[in-house]
């Protein structure tokens, strides 16, 4: 598990060096190094796990090569953030070590998102995710909002994890266990008290995800928190959020006469989550408030992957994990160089900076799903999985709605880039010939992901 | 097999020309840019050639070779693969697209200098030869369809290439929206093939379906005829055929390239590609042949009375390719593929020393302004003289007149053929060698009217002479079978391709087919001499009479398909959505949007910022679910 270790090891180390290192530069570099020798321990660690889980640790990890597969699209997209918005984090204000460490210690906790095997793993997973996310959306200690989302997520947060809590322990008081895959739902009649149990968990990790009605958060939080923070959280660690999601309800509840019980519920908030998301995200003026309406939206489709639960499934949330992750994290990159956060702000963009205009249209056109990029393939494999489960075409047909509608709040904003006057402002000195050159060859990643998604889902 | 592993080269070159040219081409000198589009394709060009050869010597097992790069993806046992497939078939095609392409390339490095488009220009041109290369040497019909709305795409911004002028951006949008009509009829007739194969393979397709299908199935009927409604817009085939005429608004080097030499002829490609499923409904095999011989006509009498030397070789165009589609419709398919090689040759001929004309002329396209360039423009002269005798199919000197009395003899020999088939094909070869050499007498013979402006270059001569030797001896390779036992380009094809079959008795008649198709192309010159040099009043005199008045308008547009087009489709559906503004379908879209909106502001409101109510929310959505789950 160098994975685990390393980025354990990684934030402790530039938590300390702080104290030490006082170039912001320098600091910077330091962890996208640590991000790099974090991708390429994990490939090295990729030979030794087979499909197949190998416990680790006495059963407290369960480690596949899906997990692996999972931390390194995490992590490969990590070294994108910090490449193209590296420099925005370090300047939130003055503790830069510190931005850098929480982010590495959230990483630690999506590493256990992917390979926990033990409901105290999950819980813990869950906690380094979150705790240091509420520091990270307070970090602008200059801005009102940036405390006030602080403050909403910490509450609503711990809410949740009471949620988390009370439905682990119902559920170790049904089956006697807190092992994912020695639980054994299966085959005997499902007492209320394991159902109210799974439906807690389903819940504190709908929180996490934000899927409707646990997405109030949300646009409060993303909308405060410093931008460059909220392209983190609305993409990193939301789809850390997917994995345990997936696995907990795949493995441990995921046998037929099961999945009955909870399938109606989880459908209904998947359905309510497209049409809060999408119907909420079309009249904002905000790209900023958008992309967080957004970010629900395709939590929305990505909820498919925990329902359809079959090998489609798995192979749709890793393509949608890489896939949303580049294009939101493209678009905050290109967002944060924009002084006016507004639609109007974007006009003319086109004219201004031709190639940040492109690039922005491809990750636009990844978010809404259009063949040949990545999006298309995620969407595409995340519905053909519901298709497959069958008794989902409902909620297929209406996915397919949600994502036409989805166009219009994404093409709004080309619109505005390529088809209306106007003088946008930009920060120039920050788009350096380094920014753009990341910034084209993550485009170019999700164009190449769009036709040959064997580059990720050959490995499993 | 080594040569072989290059085979994704070839469409790859002109993608990696396109992006190079669309990147960096504003920062680049014309020099080049002009180099970089050459480059690219001539190297493809060669390397098809060595691969050619390769494949002429010493073919592969089975007469194909395919190349599959890597599967798009896999689910439910679809898995469309991005592969290539080589056997002489696509060979040919991929030769024909990018030799001619590159000698058109080179042409154009001299036709466009100046302009001010000059990286636009060859970036599309690349883009067009990648998406063009990827349609014939797809080995799936998905990635054909790429290419097949890779080269719409590409013919829609070359026509438009000019935007400027505003007939040029509506002939392009009209090409695109004509061709649509096609096209909305092939995805069609490949969401029916997914459903009954579950695959796009071509190959694949091709050997199940007759064991699927019975000969004359309903549903081989709807598949072949979808694929060709696909066929008949891209090809600008009767009646779809509107779209060509007007696309001659874009740079002359692109019509010679896309609406002569290349993209037309996709429609062509895909039937003889597809030909199984064509052979199981031979009804939809008889009409292919009917709108081949109506189009050829049409197309013939249109021709005999433009006046832009462009126009004249667009109806010709369109005549050809319905040539090609009564061949393919006789079951002559390599027949069809011969016409579809030669045409290639001296229509890009045609094209591009009729734009060397325009160069001259100050971009002027009426040639009754032109005349008297036979002794200013020698080579450009002797060229287009070459590509008029094959187009016309003058005997026996001509490539043209080879692989157009192939198609001849078999509409007429063909189990599937019939008199009436030979008919319509023989007064077009009549109505060809007049509009031709009315074309060729009144630009370059007569008195001199303009002088010329701007004498061609090497760039552009050389091209026009190794097209002009083309068009007179690439028909040697395929001698009818009366005169001798010769005939390497069928015998190539038919290794793939099943032969015609001849009705009983047919094989005689040949020579005195040839005999009468010979006299009637050199009748059809005498005709244009007679009536263009030696006494045009003739002619002037019964275009002043009522019924020439109404002749020749007629003829000049196109038989009023336009005009038609105009009245059954454009106008009622104008006005009925004037009438019909506010109906009752559009309520209930306004309804979904205003439906939209209250929701909208309903989800808004929820999201007031006081955390009392989020967390009211969360529990209230928690009781719920639990309710539904402990007591439903």
């Amino acid at each position: 598990m160098n994975a685990l270790i390393s980025t354990a090891v990684f934030g402790i180390f530039l938590m300390i060096s702080g104290l030490f290192i006082k170039s912001k530069q320098a600091i910077r570099i330091l962890a996208i190094s640590g991000v790099v020798a974090a991708f390429v321990l994990n490939i090295i660690d990729f030979r030794q796990y087979g499909a197949s889980a190998t416990e680790l640790f006495h059963g407290m990890l369960s480690v596949t090569n899906f997990g692996l597969l999972f931390i390194e699209i995490i992590l490969g997209c990590v070294l994108v953030y910090f490449l193209l918005s590296g420099k925005d984090l370090a300047n939130i204000g003055h503790y830069t070590g510190e931005y850098f460490a929480l982010i590495f210690f959230i990483l630690c906790g999506v590493v256990l998102a992917a390979t926990y095997g033990n409901m105290l793993m999950l819980f813990l997973s869950i906690e380094i995710m979150s705790i240091p996310q509420y520091i990270l959306a307070g970090s602008d200690k200059h801005n009102l909002k940036s405390h006030e989302a602080s403050l909403k997520y910490f509450l609503m947060g711990a809410f949740s994890t009471g949620f988390l809590l009370m439905g682990i322990a119902l559920l170790y008081g049904a089956t006697g266990s807190f092992d994912i895959t020695t639980m054994n739902l299966a085959g005997r009649p499902i007492d209320a008290m394991a159902l109210a149990g799974i439906i807690l968990i389903a819940f504190a990790l709908a929180f996490k995800v934000s899927a409707a009605p646990f997405h109030f958060w949300t646009p409060d939080v993303y909308d405060g928190a410093p931008t460059v923070v909220t392209s983190f959280i609305s993409t990193i660690v939301k789809v850390g959020g997917f994995v345990a999601f997936i696995r907990l309800f795949h493995i441990a509840f995921g046998s037929p006469d099961v999945d009955k019980h909870w399938l109606l519920v989880l459908s209904i908030i998947t359905a309510a989550t497209l049409i809060i998301g999408n119907v909420t995200a079309v009249f904002q003026q905000s790209v900023k408030r958008m992309l967080a309406y957004s970010s629900i939206s395709q939590a929305g489709f990505m909820l498919f992957a925990v329902i359809a639960m079959n090998v489609l499934s798995w192979q749709g949330i890793l393509l949608y994990a890489a896939a949303y992750s580049l294009a939101t994290i493209g678009c905050f990159a290109i967002l944060m160089k924009m002084k006016d956060y507004t639609y109007d702000g974007y006009n003319g963009l086109a004219q201004k900076q031709p190639l940040l205009a492109l690039m922005n249209t491809i990750f636009l056109f990844s978010l809404v799903g259009i063949p040949a990029t990545a999006g298309f393939l995620a969407k595409y494999f995340v519905l053909s999985a519901a298709v497959e489960k069958g008794g989902l075409l409902w909620l297929v047909i209406l996915a397919v709605c949600c994502a036409a509608i989805s166009a219009f709040y994404y093409f709004r904003l080309i619109w505005a880039m390529y088809f209306k006057a106007g003088d946008c402002q930009v920060e120039e000195h920050a788009i350096t010939p380094a920014f753009k050159s990341v910034l084209a060859l993550t485009a170019l990643l999700v164009i190449i992901l769009g036709v040959w998604p064997g580059l990720i889902l050959a490995w499993i | 097999m080594g040569i072989y592993h290059l085979l994704w080269l070839i469409p790859a070159l002109p993608l990696l020309g396109f992006l190079i040219l669309a990147i960096f081409g504003l920062k680049m000198p014309n020099r080049a840019i002009g180099i970089i589009g050459c480059a690219s394709i001539g190297l493809a060009a060669l390397l098809t050639i060595i691969i050619g050869i390769n494949f002429l010597t010493s073919p592969p097992t089975g007469n194909f070779y395919q190349q599959t790069l890597w599967t798009w993806f896999s689910v439910h046992g679809f898995s469309p693969a991005i592969s290539f497939y080589l056997d002489p078939v696509s060979l040919i095609f991929t030769f024909v697209v990018t030799f001619v392409s590159f000698l058109i390339h080179w042409y154009s490095t001299e036709y466009m200098r100046g302009d001010e488009g000059y990286p636009r220009f060859f970036a599309y041109m690349n883009l067009f030869v990648f998406s063009m290369l990827t349609l014939v040497l797809a080995n799936n019909l998905l990635l054909l369809y790429l290419g097949w709305e890779g080269v719409g795409l590409c013919s829609f911004l070359l026509i438009g290439f000019w935007y400027k002028e505003q007939e040029n951006c509506y002939a392009a949008r009209k090409a695109f929206i004509v061709t649509r009509f096609g096209d909305t009829a092939m995805i069609i007739g490949l969401f029916l093939l997914v459903k009954n194969f579950n695959t796009l393979n071509i190959q694949d397709i091709l050997t199940k379906a007759p064991s699927l299908w019975q000969p004359g199935a309903t549903t081989a009927f709807w598949a072949a005829i979808l694929l060709l409604g696909g066929a008949l817009g891209k090809s600008a085939q009767l009646p779809l055929q509107t779209w060509l005429p007007d696309a001659m608004a874009g740079p002359t080097p692109v019509s010679a390239l896309i609406h002569a030499a290349t993209m037309v002829t996709a429609g062509v490609y895909l039937i003889a590609r597809m030909h199984v499923l064509y052979e199981l409904a031979p009804v939809v095999q008889l009409i292919v042949a009917i709108i081949g011989a109506a189009t050829l006509l049409i197309a013939g009498f249109s021709a005999l009375a433009q006046r832009d030397i462009k126009r004249v070789l667009a109806y010709s165009t369109i005549s050809q390719i319905g040539y090609m589609f009564l061949a393919l419709g006789v079951g002559a398919w390599s027949a069809a593929i011969f016409h579809f090689m030669i045409h290639a040759f001296f229509k890009g001929l045609l094209f591009l020393a009729a734009g060397a004309v325009i160069l001259a002329m100050e971009e002027e396209h009426d040639m009754f302004k032109m005349g008297g360039l036979r002794k200013k423009m020698p080579v450009v002269f002797w060229t287009f003289l070459f590509g008029s005798g094959a187009l016309a199919a003058i005997p026996i000197i001509t490539a043209g007149f080879y692989s157009k009395d192939q198609i001849l003899f078999f509409a007429l020999a063909s189990t599937k053929g019939s008199f009436w088939l030979w008919l319509c094909g023989f007064v077009g070869a009549f109505l060809t060698a007049i509009y031709t050499f009315r074309m060729v007498f009144v630009t370059f013979f007569g008195e001199q009217k303009k002088e010329v402006h701007r004498k061609p270059t090497n760039s552009i001569k050389i091209p026009l002479i190794i097209l002009g030797i083309l068009s007179l001896i690439a028909g040697f390779i395929e001698i009818p079978k009366a005169w001798g036992n010769f005939a390497p380009f069928s015998s190539l094809m038919n290794k793939v391709m099943p032969q015609v079959q001849l009705a009983a008795g047919m094989e005689n008649k040949e020579v005195l087919l040839e005999v009468i198709t010979g006299i009637i192309a050199l009748l059809g010159v005498y005709l244009a001499w007679q009536f263009c040099l030696k006494s045009p009043k003739v002619l002037y005199n019964f275009k002043t009479t009522g019924l020439g008045r109404f002749i020749d308008k007629f003829f000049f547009k196109g038989f009023m398909f336009d005009q038609l087009y105009d009245i059954i489709l454009v106008r009622p559906v104008v006005w009925l959505s004037k009438i019909d503004k506010r109906d009752f379908v559009d309520r209930i879209y306004e309804a979904i949007g205003n439906l939209g909106l209250l929701l909208n502001k309903i989800f808004s409101r929820t999201q007031n910022g006081y955390l009392r109510w989020y967390v009211c929310g969360l529990v209230l959505g928690m009781a719920v679910a639990l309710t539904i789950i402990l007591f439903v």
